[in-house]
């Protein structure tokens, strides 16, 4: 691999960000090496190009330096790794528009460890946070690589999952990596990227523009075997997240969620479309990620136990049973269990502090599956 | 003689000041001229009085007028010194004996035939002249039932100056006003009753909560959840007015010049729309008057779409919501109003306001749900204690259940836990803070194993931490339970703040 190679898989990595176009799939059979030495004229020529990507074409080629690039991104202890490199994952180099270049700030999945994505909407009800959260946490503790897009919702609570199995965590921006959007997840933010790596096709200081979304599930894809769906409702980027693995030959999984409902159709559909079905965490995890590490895992909290547990007090009891898998309203649990308000409240904060419930945003009531 | 005196009253905050009108009449080019910081209302009383006077058949002196209003470095507004100008200036020609004059107190506006308006706070005046020693009050007829309702000052209404003139004559036998008997415990009952409210069992359990412990409430849901109408019923199981408490109410109302012409015994309940003003709020302007917040004096403020207003309007509760008054400085003077309010506040939990509805899908982002809660005032925030999720009720839940409990039910309750909060600590918990907080709200052995569980699961900062403790304080004398016990506590956990974007 020559450094002119390089040099200027680089020089189409910035290009393709500020044009928002791929060249990647069109340069066809141009060496690669040399279009950083053409004219745009001349490119042009051979590749059908825009006036707009044209001008920008010759701006950057103006003050192009790369070695001034690489190592302004050493000092940072980022690495750049290009499709020129060895690095570079196998399976994202097969997409039909690989981003010419990587920015990784971290450790990029090793191809002996699986890697799995966790992804889905940004405003989960309590039971998807649960689920990624859960299946983070059962990954992580086999060593998976949890690849996510470090957005509200799901990403962020599938990473919180595996951070706290100390398993790494890979997030996929659609930004420059050192912007850090949205920045409520900050903190998210430093641990995945002290626990793995954060990653973007995007070089530091790029905004997150919000077509550079749906374009980085692509890298998510690329990054990894398996695509897990875990709410999504039917227009939602996960879904796209899953088309891309699909193209890519990966597996998609999805978690199922009650039918009907708009929040979960997206993902329920994959299922009927023959996505595989994640009924059980532990099942799923031993089928993506077979081999533990160390010791098998014996967690009791991964696995999906529903029944009313024995030995609740009779008003806990009680309410518990009133709660259903839906959110359920405080006022519609009284009407079932039959319980006073005031007796009904204490023993749902009680069932909430001992982890069989968990109260949501709008005050309602979940029953909680595991941990 | 040509000084001659009436006395009257002017209005500083809800409280009267005595001032005492002189008028000179000397000889020199005609002229009528009013000193001793008068605005510009009380200028214009000059015309007033003078086409008044000759309206009512009397002679205006053809000679030097001069007005004082002392003390000088009080700052006098409004029309009501009319007619006190009026008949000092008769007193001097003559036509009311000056001796009259010494023991009545005497506000009124004066229109051009000579008949009289009514003015703001006549009720406050007639506390003034009663602390003043004034043994009457001479005032238009429209406030008389106002001021009479205070007693201890004898209160005579009347229509026109010359009817004022006869009674001071002695002429005319001016009925005294008389406070109307109002029955007190029949307007407690608001027309708003809990009885009425179908389900919401949750919510009316967190206001019954709230009004045992003064604790300030947010209550968050989708529109149509009835926010509103839930927060109309909390006056009705507020503990009746005492008679202390009803004159300090009708004293706010009636330096508002809101008036009902009697002692009010009912809880106020004030909305202010979302588009207030900071001096619409607190009070002030150039003639000050009471804002929202003390109108809402022992009753209840509601704030319904709290994000929606501005942030530095807010701002002005904090004083109020801390130590019960608002003071407001002016470069003329320093004010302060009464404003002791139970503060209810009503949110949507997003901008389009069905986050979580089961019915009808949210259209907001999550950033943009984030913003709209993230613009609530944190130090108002920091003075709410019970948070409470309205939902939407299906028509199961609506039309299902058994009855609901009458407001005056709730109210014995409710008046049994102050009373217990009196005895205990002389104020309502809601106030409790520091020192006085963990002696009142201790835990023992389980409670505070549960406590500790709850700090750590759920996440309970510093100030939620004492919120949780007031509150259940509050639950556990509604129980009549002297020490907080497990379910007090967990009952508390309820009324945290629950996050739409939790993580």
């Amino acid at each position: 691999m020559t450094g002119r190679e390089r040099s200027a898989y680089l020089f189409l990595s910035l290009l393709q960000a500020r044009t928002g176009t791929s060249f990647v799939a069109r340069i066809g059979d141009i060496p690669v090496a040399e279009i950083p030495e053409m004219s745009a004229a001349e490119l042009g020529h051979r590749v059908r190009m825009t006036e707009r990507a044209a001008r920008a074409f010759d701006d950057l080629r103006r003050d192009f330096d790369p070695t001034a690039i690489i190592d302004g991104l050493e000092q940072r202890g980022i690495s750049a790794v290009t499709l020129a490199d060895p690095e570079y994952p196998e399976r994202l180099g097969a997409v039909p528009d690989p981003p010419p270049a990587l920015f990784v700030d971290g450790e990029l999945p090793a191809s002996s460890y699986p890697a799995v994505a966790l992804v889905g909407s940004r405003k989960a009800s309590v039971s998807g946070l649960d689920a990624a959260r859960s299946l983070g946490r059962a990954l992580g503790e086999r060593g998976a690589y949890v690849v996510s897009g470090l957005a509200l919702g799901v990403d962020a609570a599938a990473h919180e999952g595996a951070l706290e199995a100390g398993g790494p965590a890979v997030g996929v921006l659609g930004c420059g990596i050192d912007v850090v959007y949205p920045r409520s997840n900050r903190r998210l933010f430093e641990r995945v990227r002290e626990n793995g790596a954060v990653v973007s096709e995007y070089h530091l200081g790029e905004a997150p523009l919000a077509w550079r979304f749906p374009a980085r599930n692509r890298i998510i894809a690329g990054l990894c075997d398996t695509v897990v769906v875990v709410e999504a409702a039917e227009k939602s980027g996960a879904l796209i997240t899953a088309r891309h693995a699909l193209d890519a030959g990966g597996d998609v999984w999805a978690v199922p969620g009650p039918p009907g409902l708009p929040e979960c159709r997206g993902s329920n559909k994959l299922i009927a479309d023959g996505a595989g079905c994640i009924w059980d965490v532990p099942e799923f995890v031993e089928s993506v990620a077979p081999e533990p590490p160390e010791t098998a895992s014996t967690d009791e909290e991964t696995s999906l136990s529903v029944s009313v547990p024995a030995g609740l007090p009779e008003g806990e009891a009680a309410a518990l049973a009133g709660v259903g898998f839906e959110p359920t309203g405080v006022d519609a649990v009284a009407g079932r269990s039959g319980l006073r308000m005031q007796e009904l409240l204490s023993a749902l904060a009680l069932l909430e502090l001992k982890g069989y419930v968990h109260r949501d945003g709008s005050g309602a009531f979940v029953r909680r599956a595991g941990g | 003689m040509s000084v001659c005196r009436a006395q009257s009253l002017t209005l500083s905050g809800i409280d009267a000041l005595p001032v005492e009108v002189e008028v000179d009449v000397s000889a020199g080019l005609p002229g009528f001229s009013i000193v001793g910081l008068p605005d510009a209302a009380v200028q214009e009383a000059r015309e007033r009085v003078k086409v008044a006077i000759s309206n009512s058949g009397y002679k205006f002196p053809t000679k030097k007028v001069i007005v004082n209003l002392a003390p000088a470095h009080l700052r006098k507004e409004g029309p009501a010194f009319d007619l006190p100008i009026a008949l000092a200036v008769l007193a001097v020609s003559g036509a009311v004996p000056a001796e009259s004059l010494k023991d009545a107190g005497i506000v009124g506006e004066l229109s051009l035939d000579g008949g009289l308006r009514g003015v703001r706070g006549a009720l406050c005046m007639a506390e003034g002249a009663r602390r003043e020693g004034l043994q009457r009050l001479v005032l238009p007829v429209s406030n008389a039932n106002e001021a009479a309702s205070i007693g201890g000052v004898k209160v005579y209404g009347i229509r026109t100056l010359r009817e004022a003139v006869d009674f001071l004559c002695g002429g005319n036998e001016v009925v005294q006003a008389v406070a109307e008997e109002s029955d007190r415990s029949e307007s407690v009952e608001t027309a708003e009753d809990f009885a009425d409210v179908a389900g919401q069992r949750f919510a009316r359990r967190a206001l019954e909560v709230a009004a045992s412990g003064g604790h300030n409430v947010l209550m968050s849901g989708p529109p149509g959840s009835g926010k509103t109408m839930l927060a109309r019923r909390l006056p009705g199981i507020l503990p009746p007015l005492t008679l202390d408490e009803s004159i300090q109410v009708t004293k706010v109302h009636s330096a508002a010049g809101e008036g009902k012409g009697a002692l009010i015994h009912a809880r106020p309940f004030r909305a202010p729309h979302h588009t207030i003003s900071t001096s619409g709020l607190a009070g002030g302007g150039s003639n000050p008057r009471p804002g929202e917040v003390s109108l809402a004096h022992h009753g209840v403020l509601f704030l319904d779409e709290f994000p929606e207003f501005n942030r530095a309007t807010l701002e002005v509760l904090r004083q109020p919501l801390e130590d019960g008054h608002v003071t407001i400085s002016r470069v003329a003077a320093t004010l302060s109003y009464p404003a002791r309010v139970t503060l209810v506040c009503s949110m949507n939990p997003c901008p389009c306001g069905y986050a979580g509805d089961k019915r009808r899908a949210c259209r907001c982002s999550a950033g943009q749900i984030e913003r709209y809660q993230g613009r609530i005032s944190g130090p108002l925030l920091d003075r709410i204690d019970l948070f409470v999720d309205v939902p939407r009720l299906t028509r199961q839940e609506l039309r299902g259940g058994e009855a609901a409990e009458p407001s005056s039910v709730i109210r014995e309750r409710v008046a049994a836990a102050r009373e217990t909060q009196t005895l205990r600590q002389g104020v309502p918990n809601s106030t409790l803070a520091g020192a006085r907080l963990r002696e009142a709200c201790a835990l023992r052995g389980d409670s505070e194993a549960l406590f500790g569980a709850a700090i750590d699961r759920m996440g309970l900062t510093g100030r939620s931490h004492d919120r949780v403790l007031r509150v259940a304080r509050t639950i556990a004398d509604l129980d009549g339970a002297g020490e907080i016990a497990v379910e007090h506590l967990a009952e508390a956990l309820n009324y945290r703040r629950s996050s739409f974007l939790d993580r």
